[in-house]
């Protein structure tokens, strides 16, 4: 039977891995931002990095899956930032047992026999998992293109992954992390007067962090209708991937909860001991 | 406008150099030699740098800002916010 040792919420700044090299203003606030996270994987001692994410155009465009899980032996990125280079292993028969799991629940998810990664994997994991290669699972979220999954279909998703990971015949140690921001508006009408970018719903980042605190994920679910994600900006749909995230274990307070507001997004580490539910 | 063109031809922007090579030379043929075919009034759009037009059309915006990150048309990121806003001054003053 495979656990889930580890939860994590994990934001994707492309430029991130260059600013905190780089000796930006924001250096030292983006180390010690991820550091929690990077300490909490690595007690953990995950075999496999089960990590959901939302391709940012970049893999799926002319054809758009609701939902994909990458079943590759590995794959390159970032394809959208070429400064950041990184071959990283894919755990195949795992992410294959996984999608069969996920398909005979009815859960109708499309199948990547090629991945290539887009900054939304590379540049957290320059700081969650620097050096370690612990082979990943991706599974990726429509969170851009309407018509977007509900709340309650990614949570229903995430449920499915547990299930799937703690049927596997392998004792898979699986850390699980979901990774976006909570109101981000990306060269739209609402970015901020000097930037390209903006956070239009700072109430809802408020609201999200709070819920998460409460460990309140049915609130959650229920409040992130496709209104709000949108009202959150045109990247509010990546909180579906931290919500993807929650489904995979029982509802608790994490362990470790930080925010870069400015940046509408937010840093989480939660510790599991895998234990089923009874 | 199709917008589809459009936004198809800012996620080729990221993925190809030599079509960002090919617009910088001579962007018109480049443009011409798209498919799906831009219409008329996309081309003088995209050759202005006029992101503020496009955007009103209904072009995706994460695709559209690509323009500015990778310099194309004359935009870089600062030029194409200054536009986004402005296109849009309107309905942000009415934000609350």
């Amino acid at each position: 039977m495979g656990v889930i040792v580890g939860a994590f919420g994990i934001p994707h700044n492309p430029h991130f891995p260059t600013w905190a090299d780089g000796g930006h203003p924001l250096a030292d606030e983006i180390q010690s931002m991820y550091r929690p996270l990077a300490l909490a994987f690595e007690r953990a001692r995950p075999d496999a990095l089960l990590y959901i994410t939302s391709d940012h155009y970049n893999m799926f465009w002319e054809t758009l899956p609701v939902f994909a899980i990458g079943v590759a032996e590995s794959a390159r990125g970032a394809s959208d930032y070429p400064e950041l280079r990184r071959e990283l292993p894919i755990d195949a028969p795992l992410a294959g047992e996984i999608h069969a799991h996920l398909v005979d629940r009815e859960f109708d998810v499309a199948m990547l026999q090629e991945v290539e990664f887009d900054h939304t994997v590379i540049a957290p994991l320059h700081f969650l998992m620097p050096e370690a290669e612990v082979p990943l699972i991706p599974v990726y979220v429509n969170a851009f293109v309407r018509p977007l999954p509900s709340a309650r279909r990614c949570l229903q998703l995430g449920r499915a992954i547990r299930s799937a990971i703690e049927s596997s015949p392998a004792t898979t140690r699986v850390a699980v992390a979901g990774s976006g921001s909570f109101s981000l508006e990306i060269g739209g009408p609402r970015i901020s007067e000097d930037s390209h970018t903006g956070v239009p719903d700072p109430v809802w980042l408020d609201r999200v962090l709070q819920h998460l605190r409460n460990a309140a994920i049915d609130d959650l679910v229920i409040e992130a209708t496709d209104e709000q994600l949108w009202r959150a900006g045109n990247a509010g749909g990546e909180v579906l991937d931290w919500i993807a995230m929650l489904g995979t274990f029982d509802p608790r307070p994490p362990d470790h909860l930080d925010v870069q507001p400015q940046f509408g997004h937010a840093f989480a580490a939660w510790a599991l001991d895998g234990t089923p539910e009874a | 406008m199709s917008v589809y063109a459009v936004n198809k031809l800012c996620r080729r922007i990221v993925h190809e150099p030599a079509l960002r090579e090919a617009l910088r030379d001579d962007p018109e043929p480049a443009l011409r030699a798209a498919r799906p075919s831009l219409s008329d009034d996309e081309i003088r759009a995209l050759i202005a740098g006029d992101v503020g037009s496009l955007s009103k059309a209904g072009c995706n915006h994460f695709l559209l800002h690509q323009l500015g990150r990778w310099h194309m048309f004359g935009l870089d990121l600062r030029t194409y916010g200054e536009r986004i806003r402005a296109a849009h001054a309107d309905e942000r003053r009415a934000a609350p």
